[in-house]
């Protein structure tokens, strides 16, 4: 293999700045990858990747700074400049048509036609087939609408589309997060035939293991710019670059052993994704779940807040049995759910209303008299709020949308801790929230807990999970696969938990 | 997996295509129930079936909504709405009705006029959209009015003449001939839909985020959906203009409505992205038909709204309903 | 009292802000045209003109806010005005029994809708098209193309005088709207409800998460608009005196016109009922200058379609995204 150096530069990034409101997503941020080779950005949620990598791609004009794609300079005025010089992207949204069938997003623009220059939808199909094939997938259905087929799937034929353009950068992000073992060794496949013929891979991952395994070089980034660039990089390094602290000290002391009091029983909640689960949260307990993403958290959690149909199975809310239909039920059984980040955007704020009415919005009966809000009891709500989780705003009337991500996840934490719900379902809320922000929330957590508050508490973060929690329910395939807990409590082995049994195909 | 294994696994290809035009089938399903109804009833009231006559004056009273309908479609697979297309109809229908004349050269110059002029009005839609990025709905909402005054500008009272030999062509009295053009529309759709403009029109009906991030034009493909749409709505005037034999510039209004609800009928949602204007094609016959049934069945034609508007409800609780089962099961 | 009226911010209070300075300057334009037109009795006029309008205009608003969109405003009106005279048959007597009838049936059309729309997930425009028809049949049958005997009835005196009275030189009709303005703008700026509404137009998803209850909240907001669209009815046809057929046709573009112009946003969460008031005026203000330049109908049509293609391209606009 040629040394690094002699090989041509792919991508240069030079001073990369975007902000979005008031959040410097990019802060001079600099990047370069060479020909031939796959380099991994690794970094915390919010540290700037996804948006460096929207920036390369061509879909996001930064504020400052210039990109150069294979020596020539990226011109960001038209949405497909990066595509012509062989630049594609994999976005971690996807953007393929639910309505639309797999074959017809594979080969969109380039559809075989007939006579007239019409498509020929038999023909179409059949090199879908093939396509996916020469690739070694054989499980999806070319002639599927992607609305009816799984997300890991859907993912695969994003993957797919951009592969079969054969470029010769290729930027993805976090590609695997949908995907269970043998796909990410299929995706692993797949970037080294594109090394080999001279690519380069760019990817952005949370996962250790995979960065390890297929990255040549390793650049680290944290608050909106580049740390590092290094061939080999240990692990506990590397959390040290992202985060600038010593592992121990992100984490909070761990809380105090919970009552026996038990707060919250499921007994055999079965559902779309779920299958029989059971378990128990006492009160004061941080109850940690994890395990690969798509197995059955999200499910559960939405079906603990009425938000799904549970379709057997028992909930008991302290002791007594409980239908929970709606989440307007939920709160009233003292349960709240705070959202992931993503999400938290679409499903959980109302972005174009002000702080204060975010934090009131299940509680309004207890702000109003007869139907009639009263002002000062909800200003004074609302500051309570902001004052005691330190939310950071110019004003209780401020737009949420302007907010950063911690602190519109404050909001929504704030919205349940009004409601006084005791039993708090979060849900992956640390994600793409900065480093200080994240140790507030660990901080506000261990608080909940000890003020006597029940935690159910799902993260992608296994680290986090470990250190956080009393117990982890490792989660799989809709079931509870493994309890652990004390010295058996670690990172690895949640890791372990998760990945047993999917490795055998 | 091995490759032939997975294939033989997999569901039809009739599977697929059942599940994913449940709504077409359902309208298909509709249509004949409407047609057994209506021959049934036909025959209480008449003593024979409906023949030739029948099959005629239904086909020729149908065109003008199935063009209307045909126009809808594109619109709506683009998420929009044309709340114009009543005005589109009066205002093209009033122009052939003063303008066309006896000569073909001069019926074909103005069909060809009227036709330019129906997508020039599309135009004015597509580019307040499109460009001016306002909400179709209101949009349309405004143009209408615009249209139906010009209309009545142009026609202040019904009137104008439309050559016989037109009326022959486009709406035949002895003949079912419309059947070929509908046979054609649909057709012309086939085509479409495998064309470049309407990938993109159903890709945008989509996802218009995940449409751009494809390289489509969203612009320009928005102006043409539109564009197309007002000419379809021209056609439509046309044909109106031809079975009247006369023109009136208000008889247009109520297409408007009942275009959308041939889409509906159709199967096509309203949300864009899905659905097929042969649906929305068939969708016109079936309202035209229960028109027909509800006539022959004695029905006070006073309630005529209210069994077209009860029956769209079913309709849309069906084909909602249907298409998700199909696509479940398998 | 500034806090509390939160949803009059900047952008939306400069709209509405707007919207009554098109009122104005139709007024001085008007004048202009026509030496007169901005006379008290004059404006009086035309205020009692977009009366009818407005208070459709209440019942549009609400249902534009969360999101949807009321297409049934014409029969509801006009078989509201047609149940009232053949209810009453003229008489004070039976005066309360047709007024209530009539409004509950505005309020469970409009109830129909609801459940259509939040229960059974009819996209509003198909479902409150479809009772459009189904109460233009129903209306149209059963008054026989309003040629029942007691079809030619006349509105009880007590309406007409409800409508057609002054009190203090001001037009009962405008202190009814009044009242239907001072209700509705509270229910939305201060009450839990007109919140809910908010939140459920914003974002429909994280406000049942939120628990809101969106299917309950949807359902009222719906009937309410039947309800003031059978008031309007009701008011039109003591305004009149007898009922007529396609009375209610012009209430539904004018309605949603109103709303627009008044800043409401037309996918909902934004947007206050004192801009659709302003907007009804100005509406109305422009269709009485265009009638006071002697336009011919077609004319008004055109300028009518052109004005509010003006208006939306001045604040209507979506942000490009992409």
């Amino acid at each position: 293999m040629t040394a690094q150096e002699e090989r041509p530069a792919a991508i240069e990034a030079s001073r990369i700045e975007k902000s979005f409101g008031g959040v410097r997503a990019l802060a001079g941020a600099s990047f370069s990858a060479v020909a031939g080779e796959v380099h991994a950005l690794v970094g915390e949620n919010g540290a700037g990747k996804s948006t460096l990598i929207r920036v390369i791609g061509g879909r996001l004009r930064p504020d400052g700074g210039a990109v150069r794609l294979k020596g020539q300079a990226l011109d960001f005025g038209r949405p497909d400049a990066a595509n012509a010089l062989g630049a594609w992207t994999v976005f971690q949204e996807l953007t393929l048509f639910p309505w639309m069938t797999v074959a017809e997003n594979l080969l969109l623009g380039r559809e075989p036609r007939g006579r007239l220059g019409l498509i020929e939808t038999r023909r179409m199909e059949e090199r879908a087939e093939e396509v996916l094939a020469g690739l070694g997938i054989t499980h999806i259905d070319p002639r599927a609408l992607v609305e009816d087929i799984a997300l890991a799937e859907r993912q695969i034929v994003e993957i797919v589309r951009v592969i079969t353009r054969d470029p010769s950068i290729l930027l993805l992000d976090e590609p695997t997060s949908s995907l269970v073992e043998r796909e990410v060794e299929w995706l692993f496949e797949r970037i080294g035939e594109l090394r080999a013929r001279g690519a380069a891979i760019i990817f952005t991952s949370h996962r250790w293991n995979e960065v390890k395994s297929i990255a040549d070089r390793i650049t680290v980034f944290r608050n909106g710019a580049e740390v590092g660039t290094y061939a080999e990089l240990p692990e506990d390094e590397a959390v040290r670059l992202m985060t600038g602290q010593r592992m121990e000290t992100l984490f909070p002391k761990p809380p105090p052993l919970p009552a026996t009091e038990k707060v919250l029983e499921l007994n055999g909640l079965s559902g779309p994704g779920v299958d029989k689960v059971s378990l128990s949260l006492h009160k004061g307990e941080v109850l940690g779940v994890g395990g690969l993403a798509g197995h059955g958290h999200r499910q559960l959690f939405f079906m603990l807040f009425g938000a799904e149909k549970p379709g057997g199975g028992t909930i008991a809310v302290e002791n007594k049995i409980v239908r929970i239909r709606s989440p307007r039920e939920a709160v009233r059984c003292g349960v709240g759910l705070a959202l992931v980040p993503e999400d938290r955007k679409t499903e959980g704020l109302l972005l174009e209303m002000s702080v204060r009415e975010n934090l009131t919005l299940s509680v309004l009966r207890r702000v109003s008299r007869a139907g009639i809000i009263r002002p000062a009891a909800e200003s004074d709500a609302a500051r309570r709020m902001i004052e005691r989780l330190q939310i950071r705003a110019q004003g209780p009337g401020s737009r949420v949308g302007t907010l950063s991500g911690g602190n519109q996840q404050k909001v929504l934490l704030g919205r349940w801790l009004l409601a006084d719900c005791h039993i708090m379902l979060l849900y992956d809320v640390t994600r793409g929230v900065d480093v200080a922000t994240k140790h507030e929330l660990y901080e506000l957590i261990m608080r909940l807990a000890r003020e006597g508050r029940s935690i159910l508490f799902y993260s992608s973060d296994a680290e986090e999970l470990a250190r956080l929690s009393h117990r982890v329910l490792v989660m799989r395939e809709g079931r509870i696969a493994a309890e652990l807990s004390g010295d058996e409590l670690s990172a690895e082995t949640i890791v372990a938990a998760a990945l047993r049994d999917s490795v055998a195909a | 997996m091995p490759r032939d294994a997975a294939r033989r696994l997999r569901r039809s290809r009739s599977s697929h295509r059942l599940g994913q035009n449940a709504g077409l089938i359902l309208v298909c399903l509709l249509l004949a129930a409407c047609i057994l109804g209506y021959c049934a009833i036909f025959h209480v009231s008449q003593q024979r079936f409906p023949g030739s006559f029948e099959l005629t004056s239904t086909v020729n009273n149908t065109m003008p909504l199935a063009m209307a309908a045909l126009g809808q479609t594109i619109v709506v697979v683009t998420r929009g709405l044309d709340l114009s297309v009543g005005g589109i109809i009066d205002l093209t229908n009033a122009i052939a009705a003063v303008a066309m004349g006896e000569s073909a050269a001069s019926m074909v110059g103005w069909t060809v006029a009227v036709l330019a002029i129906g997508a020039g009005l599309g135009l004015i839609n597509g580019l307040l959209v499109g460009v001016g990025r306002l909400q179709p709905i209101l949009v349309t909402l405004a143009t209408l009015s615009i249209f139906q005054g010009l209309a009545i500008w142009v026609l202040p009272q019904p009137g104008g003449a439309i050559p016989p030999a037109y009326s022959d062509v486009l709406a035949n009295g002895d003949y079912p001939v419309s059947l070929f053009y509908v046979v054609l529309a649909a057709l012309l759709w086939h085509a479409f839909r495998r064309s470049a403009l309407g990938v993109a029109i159903f890709a945008i009906g989509n996802d218009e985020q995940a449409a751009a991030a494809n390289g489509i034009r969203l612009v320009r493909t928005k102006i043409l959906a539109y564009v197309l749409g007002g000419m379809f709505a021209a056609a439509g005037g046309l044909f109106l203009a031809a079975t009247a034999t006369a023109g009136d510039a208000t008889t247009g209004n109520g297409y408007t409505l009942t275009s959308i609800v041939a889409v509906v009928l159709g199967g096509v949602s309203l949300f864009g992205g899905r659905g097929s204007a042969t649906g929305s094609l068939l969708g016109a016959f079936v309202i035209t038909m229960i028109v027909n049934l509800l006539f022959f069945a004695h029905i006070d034609p006073l309630y005529q709204a209210f069994y077209e508007g009860l029956f769209l409800i079913i309709a849309v609780i069906a084909s909602t309903g249907v298409g998700s089962y199909f696509r479940r099961r398998g | 009292m500034k806090k509390s009226m939160g949803r009059f911010f900047t952008q939306e209070r400069r709209r509405i802000l707007y919207a009554y300075a098109a009122a104005v300057l139709l007024f001085l334009g008007g004048e202009a045209v026509r030496p007169g037109f901005a006379s008290v009795a004059s404006i009086e006029a035309v205020l009692v003109v977009a009366t009818f309008v407005g208070i459709v205009a209440a019942g549009q608003t609400f249902v534009i806010l969360i999101g949807g969109i009321d297409l049934s405003v014409p029969w509801v009106l006009n078989g509201a005005a047609i149940l009232l005279v053949t209810a009453s048959l003229g008489q004070d007597a039976r005066a309360p029994y047709a007024l209530a009838l009539t409004l509950g049936m505005g309020a469970a059309v409009g109830l129909l809708n609801g459940v259509g729309v939040a229960l059974l997930g009819i996209p509003a425009v198909v479902m409150t098209l479809a009772m459009n028809g189904i109460m233009e049949g129903l209306t149209l049958g059963l008054s026989g193309g309003l040629t029942c005997t007691a079809c030619a009835s006349y509105a009880p005196p007590l309406v007409q005088a409800a409508i057609h009275g002054n009190l203090l030189g001001v037009p009962h009709a405008l202190y009814l709207w009044l009242a239907v303005i001072l209700l509705v703008s509270f229910v939305l700026s201060f009450t839990a409800f007109g919140r809910s509404a908010y939140a459920i137009g914003n974002n429909l998803r994280a406000s049942y998460l939120a628990g809101v209850s969106v299917t309950a909240t949807t359902i009222a907001l719906y009937t309410l608009s039947g309800l003031f669209s059978a008031l309007s009815g009701i008011m039109l046809v003591g305004f009149g005196g007898q009922a007529s057929l396609g009375m209610g046709d012009p209430y539904l573009f004018q309605s949603i016109a109103a709303v627009v112009i008044g800043g409401v946003y037309i996918l909902g969460g934004r947007g206050h009922y004192l801009g659709s008031v302003a907007g009804a005026i100005s509406l109305v203000a422009l269709v009485s200058v265009l009638l006071a330049m002697n336009m011919p109908d077609y004319g008004r049509s055109i300028i009518y379609g052109v004005i509010i293609l003006v208006l939306l391209l001045l604040y209507g606009r979506e942000e490009s995204r992409y």
